[in-house]
């Protein structure tokens, strides 16, 4: 039995530390986040640069750079956050076409994004915490990355 | 099975369902990580977020609780870890099919009988531990005060608890 679990249910049995409304409300929410008939884009391990000690984390291989991929198309996004906000930018690979769109989402707000001709994108000002891409293309399912968490 | 078809399984109503029956306890297992309360927000979010992406993998509805508690306290581990300046990896997510079985004993009930093993524990342990559990914002150093412990002898002391604790009550589960 994890101590954890123990911990919690002692916290429980006496209704110490009820959870916040806002957290429930925000767990409510989240139905509204799914992506129906999407293809999930696995994470998928960059390379590392030669002469760059290994590491299990893979996002040790580019600071703040995460891959991921799904479908025939490949997402890097780099996540920075600056003066307490949340920077996405990114390429989508191969570059997806000029009816192709990006969404930057939050669980508070999404920004949608045209890719450049070299499938680029980047979207500023977004709140620090999870965030996920998704990519649509016309005559293709969705595709969306897994949520990452940003904090400064 | 397609995405479609998980979601079909995971309505408005079953969604809300499950929000009303676990978020509670997994706020609870977040918080039991020591973490604070915008964290612990971070790492419930972020095991409902998981549960959005994963819903094609999920077979067995009836798991979803069990793996909701699991994943919380996947999350708020990294959380955790990461607060301490620990590089960990987001990309490892726990499997919607080999949920924690353990899990189960985050539950109101469960938490009221271990109280009353906790009165069987002695002295500082039985204090420390009701502190502990009362006030997740209390720092060792309030508690050595209230507890007059040295502040070094805290956190080794309230370890040593738990572990007797867990011990009598997973002796008296055999």
């Amino acid at each position: 039995m994890r101590e954890e679990y123990l911990l919690a249910a002692l916290r429980m049995g006496v209704g110490a530390d009820p959870v916040p409304e806002n957290v429930s409300a925000a767990a409510r929410a989240a139905f509204d986040l799914r992506v129906p008939g999407g293809v999930p884009a696995r994470p998928v391990d960059l390379p590392v640069p030669p002469g760059t000690r290994s590491s299990p984390a893979a996002e040790t291989a580019q600071p703040g750079v995460r891959r991921f991929s799904a479908d025939g198309l490949v997402i890097d996004i780099e996540t920075t956050v600056a003066g307490g906000r949340l920077e996405v930018a990114g390429q989508v690979s191969p570059a997806p076409g000029p009816d192709a769109r990006v969404e930057v989402r939050t669980p508070h707000i999404a920004k949608v994004r045209v890719p450049s001709g070299t499938g680029h994108f980047a979207v500023a000002g977004l709140p620090p915490g999870w965030v996920s891409v998704v990519c649509h293309r016309p005559d293709h399912p969705p595709v969306f990355t897994r949520w990452i968490h940003v904090r400064g | 099975m397609s995405a479609d078809n998980s979601f079909a399984l995971l309505d408005q109503d079953v969604w809300e369902d499950l929000v009303a029956r676990f978020d509670g306890r997994m706020w609870a297992v977040a918080r039991a990580f020591g973490l604070s309360a915008a964290d612990a927000a971070d790492a419930v979010q972020g095991a409902w977020l998981r549960l959005v992406e994963s819903a094609d993998t999920i077979r067995d509805p009836e798991r979803i609780g069990a793996w909701l508690v699991t994943t919380t306290r996947h999350e708020a581990a990294r959380l955790s870890r990461k607060a301490r300046g620990e590089v960990v990896s987001d990309m490892d997510v726990p499997d919607t099919a080999l949920p924690d079985p353990t899990a189960a004993v985050v539950d109101a009930d469960f938490g009221r009988h271990v109280w009353r093993r906790l009165d069987l524990l002695g002295e500082p342990c039985r204090s420390l531990i009701r502190l502990y559990v009362l006030h997740p914002e209390a720092r060792y150093a309030q508690i050595a005060i209230r507890l007059n412990l040295p502040v070094g002898s805290i956190g080794p002391t309230r370890a040593r608890c738990m572990a007797r604790l867990r011990a009598l009550v997973e002796e008296e589960a055999r």
